[in-house]
């Protein structure tokens, strides 16, 4: 509660301050509508906020798990062959700077017009890279004590992987994944300015800008925002479940 | 059988460059069946560099090195001895239960069977009712009891320990002591000890082995033989003759008994 209490507060405070600046200062509602206005579009759409978080929710989970997937297989891979693994950290930090966003207009014309494959590769490929970082750093970060006892026990290479650097990756895997999590949102909403299928709550957003509806365009950010929030607190309660050494550290 | 051989056992480290060091110089030891052996010696003497390579965690450069009978190598290969480092190594995603498994899980033991083993070891070391505890919400010398036991689950003819007492404070190292007699006399096992501490040797070993530093070597064998090793034992006079002959031969003066 004491940990709750001080950022709902905070919170509260700024959207009260908002609410005040927008009406007493008489500010334009398409330069910034008030809360109470986006709350109305809000409540007013919650059935289409509703039903495009869900579009985008499904792009960004694909998205999530295949680009995991792949980003934990090719981490290991490369923490297998220590050659690879040089190669592979420069490599994927220079690819991670550059703005895989922009690649969704090339990948909506590789694909059909009504196709979800563009956006939910955009967001596999964004989640990729802190996957794969974390994880390999993991991987390749083993106790020495532990890599010693293992030799005493005549463990061999794939019994050494999956009993000691794995579950020892764990920690950086999850580190790597809740930054992912937030990515695949992002990432699954802003693909969707570049075209595509309509559903989503980022086509939502530049169709209610466009018709000058800004409180109705808002209404569809706070969903993205509320979409962000599951996605980083569902991986925070996944983490907590799968190491549950972590959270027991008090008899 | 000898539990332990070594034949002229020189090691080097970085032969041939310019930081080249020889660790250990034409090293002789011998550990019989049953034997607790401790090795005693300043920094850098090779004390560990000696277990590690019983243990076939490194080779040596010339001599040989025999375990149970076998070459080293196969003797790790077998599971011929269990070993404990001055640092628990306890896998923290393990239970305490698990990690004692852990080595007869490799062995391929059934489930049944190694659960019932390690709650054995558990209950020799006196932590039966930590078994579903994670390593970190144990104390200090509840992990090194937790590694002792680990080491003696698959029930190994050899001891090995890398002075498994070291990060311990006094009390705690003195129970322990006692307890690592028990469980040795009990099951039989043969010891080699790493410790820097002269009364924590004399007290457990047959033997205390004295090496030197710059080349490591063995410079002096004192056989202990107290009559009892209990706590009256530390106040006897036996012991403390043996701590200064322990001392003296340290210091490079012959010694008497």
């Amino acid at each position: 509660m004491k940990r709750i209490l001080p950022p709902v507060l905070v919170g509260i405070a700024a959207i009260v301050a908002w609410q005040l600046t927008v009406t007493l200062g008489r500010i334009a509602p398409f330069i910034l509508p008030a809360p109470s206005e986006i709350w109305e579009q809000l409540v007013e759409q919650r059935q289409n906020v509703w039903e495009a978080a869900l579009a985008s929710g499904a792009n960004a989970l694909i998205g999530l798990i295949a680009g995991s997937i792949v980003a934990v297989l090719a981490a290991m891979i490369a923490s297998r062959f220590r050659p690879l693994a040089e190669i592979s950290i420069p490599f994927a930090a220079v690819v991670s700077a550059l703005p895989i966003i922009a690649l969704a207009p090339i990948l909506n014309n590789m694909f059909e017009t009504t196709s979800s494959i563009p956006r939910r590769l955009v967001a596999a490929i964004i989640v990729f890279f802190p996957v794969f970082l974390n994880t390999l750093r993991g991987l390749r970060e083993v106790n020495p004590i532990h890599q010693e006892l293992m030799h005493t026990y005549a463990a061999g290479g794939w019994t050494f992987a999956t009993k000691v650097r794995l579950p020892g990756a764990l920690p950086y895997v999850f580190t790597g994944l809740r930054q992912a999590s937030s990515l695949a949102v992002i990432a699954a909403v802003v693909a969707e300015y570049f075209g595509g299928l309509q559903n989503g709550l980022g086509s939502r957003i530049t169709s209610a800008a466009a018709f000058t509806a800004y409180p109705r365009a808002w209404a569809f950010v706070v969903g993205a925002c509320l979409l962000g929030l599951v996605f980083y607190l569902t991986t925070l309660l996944l983490e907590r479940l799968a190491m549950p050494w972590r959270s027991r550290l008090i008899a | 059988m000898s539990a332990v051989v070594l034949d002229k056992v020189t090691k080097v480290f970085n032969q041939g460059r310019a930081d080249e060091v020889t660790a250990l110089a034409e090293v002789d030891l011998t550990v019989g069946d049953g034997e607790f052996v401790s090795l005693i010696g300043p920094s850098g003497c090779g004390k560990s560099t000696l277990l590690r390579l019983i243990a076939d965690l490194i080779e040596p450069t010339t001599g040989t090195v025999q375990v149970a009978g076998k070459d080293a190598g196969r003797a790790r290969r077998d599971q011929d001895y269990g070993i404990a480092f001055q640092q628990a190594g306890l896998f923290e995603w393990r239970t305490v239960r698990r990690n004692v498994e852990l080595p007869l899980e490799l062995r391929g033991m059934g489930k049944g069977e190694r659960k019932a083993r390690a709650e054995e070891m558990l209950a020799l070391v006196g932590l039966a009712e930590f078994a579903g505890h994670y390593p970190a919400q144990l104390s200090g010398g509840m992990q090194q009891r937790v590694a002792i036991a680990r080491a003696l689950a698959v029930q190994p003819p050899l001891l090995l320990m890398d002075e498994p007492f070291g990060a311990l404070d006094e009390m705690t190292r003195e129970r322990l002591q006692a307890e690592l007699l028990g469980i040795c006399a009990q099951t039989g096992t043969s010891t080699v000890f790493v410790t820097h501490s002269i009364s924590e040797a004399v007290f457990l070993s047959n033997r205390v082995v004295v090496m030197s530093a710059r080349p490591g070597r063995i410079t002096a064998a004192i056989e202990v033989d107290l009559a009892a090793r209990d706590e009256a034992a530390r106040q006897s006079e036996r012991y403390f003759e043996h701590v200064t002959a322990v001392r003296q031969a340290l210091r490079g003066v012959p010694a008497t008994t």
